[in-house]
């Protein structure tokens, strides 16, 4: 009889400890990326790492674009995600709205783990300050984007414009950082805000595109994309999932991985990387909790 | 006092020819804007319409007189235009495309000037005292860029027309890049668009790029015939309404249209023109033909589908 409640109870606790897991996680690991580039490209880039993930932890992982910034929180909960790459805004509405938790970051070829905000302009378009910005037309990635959006306000705002809608002749967005570059180069747009990551990737790719752009200002550093993950995830799979990450760049297959995105290795992500943000949100004008991003 | 019949007739026939003549009177135009377009392209033709549609909405229409010359684009044939506007002493001049607008300064006249889709790196030579607009500024790079994600170019093909001076300088920019991008540069100088298939007859290219040049845009059906048959992408600093580029790179017509017929009011409102703000044209468009891609065997990636501010399918 004894041996039968343990039994019972035992098999009442696994239930009750596997049950977050198979809310979200029966099947497989859903994980969202924000467009930051063509996405197309960018799903191209991350296919991999979803296969070898899937491999190393041994439950299936996918990958999903999350086509736009400011549904993201949205849409993270409706489709029951379970974590996501987020940019640094993102990130941090991650944190204070779903209490999710950065987990790991990719470190660049260059070493670097962190991003800037840059806004540019075609070099001979004539602009060299925010005074030469007036009555033209800028374009950002998304509201709900720092290195796109935020930093830009702030930067304007410090220079006296506190309202780009009546101080540009248009205001557009582009929905992903790529297609800002490409809005300036063709001369669909004056002004540009991307993440340095972006474009010094396309750069890479096409010199002449450094030789037609010119930078007007540049940004304090802010981590780079960074994978967060629900905070009720079951602490094995989440050390599974560390484990696979931080291990990559001495395994061979991880390095092929790493080589398709463009990355050395994988770095563990605190939620203090985050602290640069307040800073511009402040300087901005913004309140993550009021701030309409949508 | 007595009325002598010799004159009441003269009386009679005074008042007639008075009221004959007042009607004339109050419907006679009380401006004239003369307007030369680069020669006859669809382009320029939805520049003039949507001109004269926004001057209509603005209501001067009915007291404007246009008188529109659409000369062929050599500098004879644009300096003619030119002078015979001038002599005709109009209240202003309004010119679509740089050479038009060149050939207008070079008369020296004190006509207000304005002119629409001059390419950008030429607005010094047309921006006088007398003069405002709308210029374009478009990337030749980015033109190339989008035509090289469609085929490996070795030799690319490049119809310009010395004539034009736009498609002249265009056509020395695109020199400078090829040797950024190790390719080879065949310059199709074009200036009678009936010469284009013996032109292109025999040379062996990866790709056509059509400069801002109205004279190879009047050649763009024999063009797309040539690229058609070699199986090649051909690109255009126009949008053609009588035949889409593969990819097209251009400012709007209509937008531009509709920019200077306001600066045309101004001017007939007694503002000085250098006391109205010349302009960079907008609205540009980056169009896509994929149906024409498709025949032709291309396929186009996703990459520039997401970029394209307009799609034919």
């Amino acid at each position: 009889m004894k041996m039968r409640y343990g039994i019972t109870l035992l098999f009442a606790v696994t239930v009750l400890m596997v049950w977050p897991v198979k809310a979200h996680c029966e099947n497989e690991i859903l994980i969202g990326l924000i467009p930051e580039e063509n996405i197309f490209n960018q799903m191209d880039r991350y296919r991999p790492l979803a296969a070898y993930l899937s491999k190393k932890i041994e439950t299936p992982v996918r990958f999903t674009i999350l086509s736009r910034y400011g549904d993201v929180m949205d849409r993270f909960v409706s489709r029951k995600m379970d974590g996501a790459f987020f940019g640094v805004f993102t990130g941090v509405l991650a944190m204070e709205k779903i209490d999710a938790v950065p987990v790991a970051r990719a470190v660049n070829l260059d070493g670097s783990s962190t991003v800037q905000s840059y806004i540019f302009v075609r070099n001979n378009s004539g602009i060299h300050d925010v005074e030469g910005m007036k009555g033209k037309r800028i374009t950002f990635v998304d509201r709900a984007t720092v290195t796109g959006y935020l930093y830009a306000l702030s930067y304007l705002k410090e220079f006296g414009v506190s309202d780009p809608e009546s101080y540009f002749m248009e205001v557009s967005f582009t929905g992903s950082h790529g297609s800002t570059i490409y809005a300036v180069l063709d001369g669909r747009a004056d002004v540009g805000t991307v993440k340095s990551k972006i474009y010094q990737l396309l750069v890479a790719k096409d010199s002449t595109i450094k030789e037609e752009l010119m930078i007007i200002a540049r940004s304090q550093e802010f981590p780079d994309t960074t994978l967060f993950l629900r905070k009720d995830i079951p602490e094995t799979l989440l050390s599974r999932i560390k484990a696979a990450l931080f291990n990559m760049e001495k395994d061979p297959e991880g390095i092929t991985v790493l080589k398709k995105l463009e990355a050395q290795k994988f770095i563990e992500a605190k939620k203090k990387d985050f602290a640069s943000f307040y800073d511009v949100a402040r300087k901005a004008g913004i309140t993550v909790k009021t701030y309409k991003y949508k | 006092m007595s009325l002598r019949p010799g004159g009441l007739a003269v009386i009679v026939v005074t008042l007639l020819v008075v009221l004959i003549s007042l009607p004339v009177q109050g419907l006679a135009a009380e401006n004239t804007i003369g307007v030369i377009m680069t020669g006859d392209i669809p382009y320029y033709q939805d520049l003039h319409n949507a001109f004269m549609a926004r001057l209509g909405q603005s209501g001067p229409l009915s007291k404007t007189e246009v008188i529109l010359q659409k000369p062929y684009p050599d500098d004879i044939s644009l300096s003619n235009a030119a002078r015979k506007l001038i002599a005709m002493d109009v209240d202003a001049i309004v010119a679509y495309g740089a050479p038009a607008a060149i050939a207008v300064v070079k008369e020296r006249t004190k006509i207000p000037l304005v002119y629409a889709a001059v390419y950008e790196p030429l607005v010094p030579e047309v921006k006088k005292r007398n003069s405002t607009g709308v210029y374009v500024r478009l990337s030749i790079s980015s033109l190339l860029r989008y035509l090289r994600s469609l085929n490996q170019i070795n030799t690319l093909g490049v119809v310009y027309s010395s004539h034009e001076e736009d498609s002249v300088y265009q056509f020395s920019e695109l020199t400078k890049l090829a040797t950024q991008y190790g390719m080879k540069i065949d310059g199709i100088n074009l200036k009678r668009y009936q010469d284009a298939e013996a032109k292109l007859a025999g040379r062996k290219m990866d790709a056509v790029l059509l400069t801002g040049s109205s004279v190879a845009h009047m050649a763009m059906g024999q063009i797309i015939e040539y690229a058609r048959e070699k199986k090649i992408p051909y690109a255009s600093f126009f949008l053609c309404t009588d035949g889409h580029a593969i990819v097209s790179l251009a400012a709007s017509p209509n937008s531009q249209g509709e920019k200077i017929a306001e600066k045309v009011q101004k001017i007939l409102d007694g503002v000085p023109p250098d006391k109205i703000r010349s302009e960079a044209a907008s609205n540009i468009e980056l169009i896509f033909n994929m149906k024409e891609a498709t025949a032709l065997g291309m396929k186009l990636s996703m990459e520039l589908v997401t970029e394209a501010t307009r799609l034919i399918k």
